[in-house]
C-alpha cells in the first residue's frame, strides 16, 4: 500500500498514543506484580464457586460505621504496602512514587488484584487516590503538592468531597456555603451533602462561595478542609439501600488557613471540574463483573426461554463492549494526562448498563428477587437493583452527563 | 490481548483515503441508486492501481502488500463513512478470505494475484435461495471435471464477478460440502440476474447453474469450514465499515442541528436533540471499539480469542449501532432528511442492508448464547 503522509484526521475522541513503556508490556508487568504478591505471602482467591460461598453484587457499601472504619483501615494498610514497594501509583511520575507508565498498566494491576485475596478498595479510596490526588497535583501550590499528593496516593491522608448542597445538586455552581476572608484565614459556613464516607476521611475538598457579587461560576473558591477542625459536624444519611455511606457535613464558622486554599481565589469551579472529570472517568468501571456473575448464575440455573437468553446476551454484549471501550480509552490516554469530558461517556454507558442489569435480573429471578427463598445468588440481587439508581445521580446525573457529552465533546450549541 | 488503539500508520491511511474520497462517494452511492448498480470503474482503477488498495492485506507472495486485517479495517472504516460502492468487500474480503481458508496453494497462486491487482473480481455464492423454485446446488463429477446444478440467491456482486466460488454437496461423497470455482468466462449453463436491492450501492444477484463446469478448490468436504471462516472475516470487515458509517451519520446530524434554526435558535441547543446525540455517541464509540477489537483478533492468531465469537460480537453490536444512528440521523434532520435528494436515506439503506447481509444481530447473539453456554 502506498500512502502519502499528511495530517492525521481523527474522530471525536482524539487521544494521543502513549509512549512505549521502556522494556515492558502489560502482560509481563502483571506477571511481575503477581510474582511480588506471591513473594509477600498473598494468596490467589479461589475462583467464584457458583452455587456456594459469599455472593454480593452490591453497588454501595452498606456497612455499619464500625465495619466501614475497619474496612478503610485494612485497605490503607494494604495501599501503603503496595505504594512502598512501587506498585501503588504506577501511572504517576516517579516524583510521586510512581513509574510514569500509561494508565493501561494501572488498570491492569487493578484488574489483577481482583483475582487475589486482598482488602477491598472501597469508594473512599477511589475518591482519595483517583480524584483528589490528581486535583491537588493540578491546582495545588508546590507546598500543597509536597504536603498532600504522596500522602493521598499512599492513603496516609484520606479525603472526601464536600461538593453538593441541599440547594445545589445538578446546578453545582449554585453552592451557598460561604467562605469569608478573615486575616490569614477563611471562615467557612454552610451545609454540604452526599459526602461519601466523610466519617473516615481526614480532609474534605470543599467548593465554597467566596464572592457573592460576581456571576455564580466566578465566585467560587476551593479548600482542603481538615475535618477535625472545630465547627465541623458529620452526620450519616441513610439511603434507600438501607446503608448509610453518605453524609451531610455541617460547617459552622470553620476557620481554615489560606495555605489550604486549593487553586486561585475565584477559581473553584475549574478545580471542581478537574475532580468531577476524574470521578466520571473512574465511574466507567462501575458495576464491573456484575454481568459476568449474572451469566454464571444463568448458566448454573439453566434458562429455558430463548427470549430471556437473548436479553442476557444483549446485556453481556453491551457490558463486554463497555469493558473494551474503557480499555481502549485508557490505552489512548497518555500517562498522567488529565481526563477530560470523555469521562462522561464512560460513566453514562456504565450507569445505563447498571439499569439494564437490574431489568434483566428481574426477568431471570422473578419471584426470587422480591422474596428471599434462601437460595444462593438470588435475593442478594436486591442490593444491585436498589443501588443502581444512586449512581445514575451521583457524580452528575445521567442527564447532566448527556449535556456535557453534547456540548463539550460534540460541540453542540449551549441552551 | 487485543490491540484496540489505532496505529499512526492506520490513521495516516484513513486520512489519505478520506482526502481521496473527498465526499464524492456518497454521490457514487446515489448514482448506483439511480443508475445501473455498477461500480465506478475509473475510481476502482485508481484505488487499485495507484494505491494498491485491493491487495492491501493479501499475502505478498500472491501479489498483495501483506498488511494486517486491522489495517484493512482502517481502510474499510473510511469506505463506510462515504458509502463507497466497490467490489472490495465481495472480492478481496469474502472471496479472498474463503480461498485463503482452503489453503489450496495452486488455486491461490493462480487467482489471488488478479484479486490483489483488482483486475479480477470474485465472490462467493453461499446463500441458499428461498422457496421451492431455487433448488440447492449439487456437484456431479463429469469424468475429471465437476459440473454444478442448482440455484443461489443474494450473491453479493454476483453479476459483476469474474470468478464465483460455490460451496456445494457432491453426490458421491458423504463428506459434506466441497468448494468449487467457476470462471464466468467459460461457464455454459450459468445465468445471472440482478436482484432489486434495498441498497443499490451493494448489488446482489440470483445465479442459476445448469451443469456449469467448475473446479474443485481445497479438500473435498472442507467447503463449509472455509466459507464459515470467510464469512466471519467478512462480518468483521463489514463491522469496520458500519462503525465508519455510524460515525459519519452522527457527524451529519450534529452539523445540521448546529445550523438549523427553529423557535429562534439552533435545534442543537435543545436538550431533546442534545441528549439523543449524546446517546448516539456512546453507540458510535462502542461500535468503533467492537470493530477494532474484532479486527485485532482476526489479525493476530496469537490472541487467544475465538474468531467466530469476535465476529458475532462485532456483527451484533455494529449492525444495531449503525442502523440506530442512520435512523436517528433522519429524525434529527426532520423533513429534509426524508427527501430523495438528501443523503440520509443512502446511509439508512446501507445500514439496513448491512444489518442482515452476513447474519442478523439476533443470529449473531444466538451464536454468542451458545458460546457463553447459555443455550445448546
Amino acid at each position: 500500500m502506498r500512502i502519502d503522509s499528511g495530517s492525521v484526521e481523527r474522530g471525536f475522541l482524539a487521544g494521543e498514543a502513549p509512549p512505549p513503556a521502556p522494556g515492558t508490556n502489560v502482560p509481563s508487568f502483571v506477571r511481575e506484580f503477581e510474582g511480588w504478591l506471591e513473594s509477600i505471602g498473598m494468596r490467589r482467591r479461589r475462583p467464584d464457586q457458583v452455587g456456594t460461598g459469599d455472593f454480593s453484587v452490591a453497588v454501595f457499601d452498606d456497612q455499619t460505621p464500625q465495619e466501614e472504619r475497619m474496612a478503610v483501615d485494612r485497605g490503607r494498610e494494604w495501599e501503603r504496602t503496595k505504594y512502598d514497594a512501587g506498585w501503588g501509583a504506577v501511572d504517576w511520575p516517579e516524583q510521586f512514587g510512581g513509574r510514569g507508565l500509561p494508565a493501561t498498566f494501572a488498570a491492569a494491576l487493578r484488574a489483577a488484584e481482583h483475582e487475589w485475596d486482598l482488602p477491598r478498595r472501597n469508594e473512599l479510596f477511589a475518591v482519595t487516590q483517583n480524584m483528589i490526588a490528581p486535583t491537588v497535583r493540578e491546582w495545588g501550590t508546590s507546598e500543597q503538592i509536597e504536603q498532600f499528593v504522596r500522602g493521598l496516593l499512599r492513603t496516609d491522608i484520606m479525603a472526601c468531597q464536600l461538593f453538593s448542597e441541599p440547594e445545589a445538586g445538578s446546578d453545582l455552581a449554585a453552592v451557598r456555603t460561604r467562605a469569608v476572608r478573615d486575616g490569614p484565614d477563611w471562615v467557612l459556613s454552610g451545609q454540604k451533602v452526599w459526602s461519601s464516607m466523610a466519617a473516615c476521611a481526614q480532609y474534605g475538598e470543599a467548593i465554597c462561595r467566596s464572592d457573592p457579587s460576581v456571576p455564580k461560576h466566578a465566585g467560587l473558591t476551593a479548600f482542603l478542609v481538615p475535618l477535625d477542625l472545630p465547627g465541623v459536624t458529620i452526620r450519616p444519611i441513610r439511603q434507600m439501600t438501607g446503608g448509610a455511606c453518605f453524609n451531610e457535613v455541617f460547617l459552622d464558622e470553620v476557620r481554615v488557613p489560606d495555605a489550604l486554599r486549593l487553586g486561585p481565589e475565584g477559581g473553584g469551579w475549574r478545580v471542581a471540574l478537574t475532580t468531577l472529570s476524574a470521578e466520571r472517568s473512574d465511574s466507567s468501571s462501575l458495576g464491573a463483573g456484575t454481568v459476568d456473575k449474572m451469566v454464571a448464575l444463568a448458566r448454573h440455573r439453566g434458562v429455558r426461554s430463548p427470549a430471556l437468553v437473548d436479553e442476557i446476551v444483549q446485556l453481556w454484549l453491551r457490558d463486554r463492549v463497555l469493558v473494551l471501550t474503557n480499555e481502549r480509552h485508557a490505552a489512548e490516554m497518555r500517562a498522567g494526562l488529565e481526563p477530560g469530558p470523555q469521562g462522561s461517556l464512560g460513566k453514562l454507558a456504565a450507569t445505563m448498563n447498571m439499569r439494564r442489569t437490574s431489568d434483566v435480573i428481574t426477568l431471570l429471578l422473578a419471584d426470587e428477587l422480591i422474596a428471599d427463598t434462601g437460595r444462593w445468588g438470588t435475593f442478594a440481587w436486591i442490593e444491585q437493583v436498589l443501588g443502581a439508581p444512586g449512581y445514575r445521580i451521583a457524580g452528575g446525573s445521567d442527564e447532566i452527563q448527556r449535556t456535557i457529552i453534547a456540548e463539550r465533546i460534540l460541540g453542540m450549541p449551549r441552551g | 490481548m487485543a490491540d484496540l488503539v489505532e496505529s499512526p500508520e492506520q490513521a495516516e491511511l484513513r486520512a489519505t483515503l478520506r482526502r481521496l474520497f473527498g465526499g464524492r462517494s456518497a454521490c457514487l452511492a446515489r448514482q448506483a441508486l439511480e443508475g445501473d448498480g455498477h461500480y465506478d470503474a475509473a475510481l476502482w482503477a485508481t484505488l487499485t492501481q495507484k494505491l494498491g488498495l485491493a491487495g492491501l492485506s493479501l499475502p505478498e507472495r500472491y501479489g498483495g502488500s501483506g498488511y494486517s486485517r486491522a489495517d484493512r479495517a482502517a481502510a474499510l472504516h473510511e469506505m463506510g463513512r462515504c458509502l463507497l460502492p466497490s467490489p472490495f468487500l465481495a472480492s478481496v474480503v469474502l472471496a479472498a478470505e474463503t480461498l485463503l481458508a482452503t489453503g489450496d496453494e495452486d488455486v491461490l497462486a493462480e487467482v489471488l494475484p488478479g484479486l490483489s491487482a483488482g483486475t479480477t473480481l470474485a465472490t462467493v455464492a453461499y446463500r441458499e435461495g428461498p422457496g421451492y423454485d431455487c433448488p440447492p446446488v449439487r456437484a456431479a463429477r463429469d469424468r475429471t471435471d465437476w459440473r454444478l446444478t442448482g440455484c443461489r440467491s443474494f450473491v453479493l456482486d454476483g453479476c459483476q464477478a469474474d470468478l464465483i466460488i460455490v460451496p456445494a454437496e457432491t453426490a458421491e461423497t458423504e463428506s459434506g460440502v466441497s468448494l468449487f470455482l467457476i470462471d464466468v468466462a467459460a461457464a455454459p449453463g450459468l445465468s445471472r440476474r440482478a436482484m432489486r436491492t434495498l441498497d443499490s450501492s451493494r448489488p446482489q444477484a440470483l445465479l442459476d447453474f445448469s451443469a456449469t463446469p467448475a473446479r474443485l478448490v481445497g479438500d473435498p468436504g472442507a467447503g463449509a469450514v472455509a466459507v464459515r471462516k470467510g464469512v466471519a472475516h467478512t462480518t468483521i470487515a463489514l463491522a469496520a465499515e458500519q462503525a465508519g458509517g455510524a460515525e459519519r451519520c452522527l457527524e451529519a446530524a450534529v452539523e445540521y442541528a448546529g445550523t438549523r434554526q427553529q423557535f429562534g435558535r439552533p435545534i442543537g441547543s435543545f436538550q431533546a436533540i442534545k441528549h439523543k446525540c449524546a446517546d448516539l455517541l456512546i453507540q458510535v464509540e462502542s461500535a468503533r471499539t467492537a470493530a477494532r477489537y474484532a479486527a485485532s483478533v482476526s489479525s493476530d492468531p496469537a490472541i487467544d480469542e475465538d474468531l467466530y465469537a469476535a465476529a458475532a460480537l462485532a456483527g451484533a453490536y455494529c449492525s444495531a449501532a449503525f442502523f440506530t444512528v442512520a435512523a436517528e440521523n433522519i429524525q434529527i434532520h426532520g423533513g429534509i432528511g426524508f427527501t430523495w435528494e438528501h443523503d440520509a436515506h443512502l446511509y439508512f439503506r446501507r445500514a439496513k442492508a448491512s444489518e442482515v447481509m452476513f447474519g442478523t444481530p439476533l443470529e449473531h447473539r444466538a451464536f454468542l448464547a451458545r458460546h457463553l453456554g447459555l443455550s445448546a
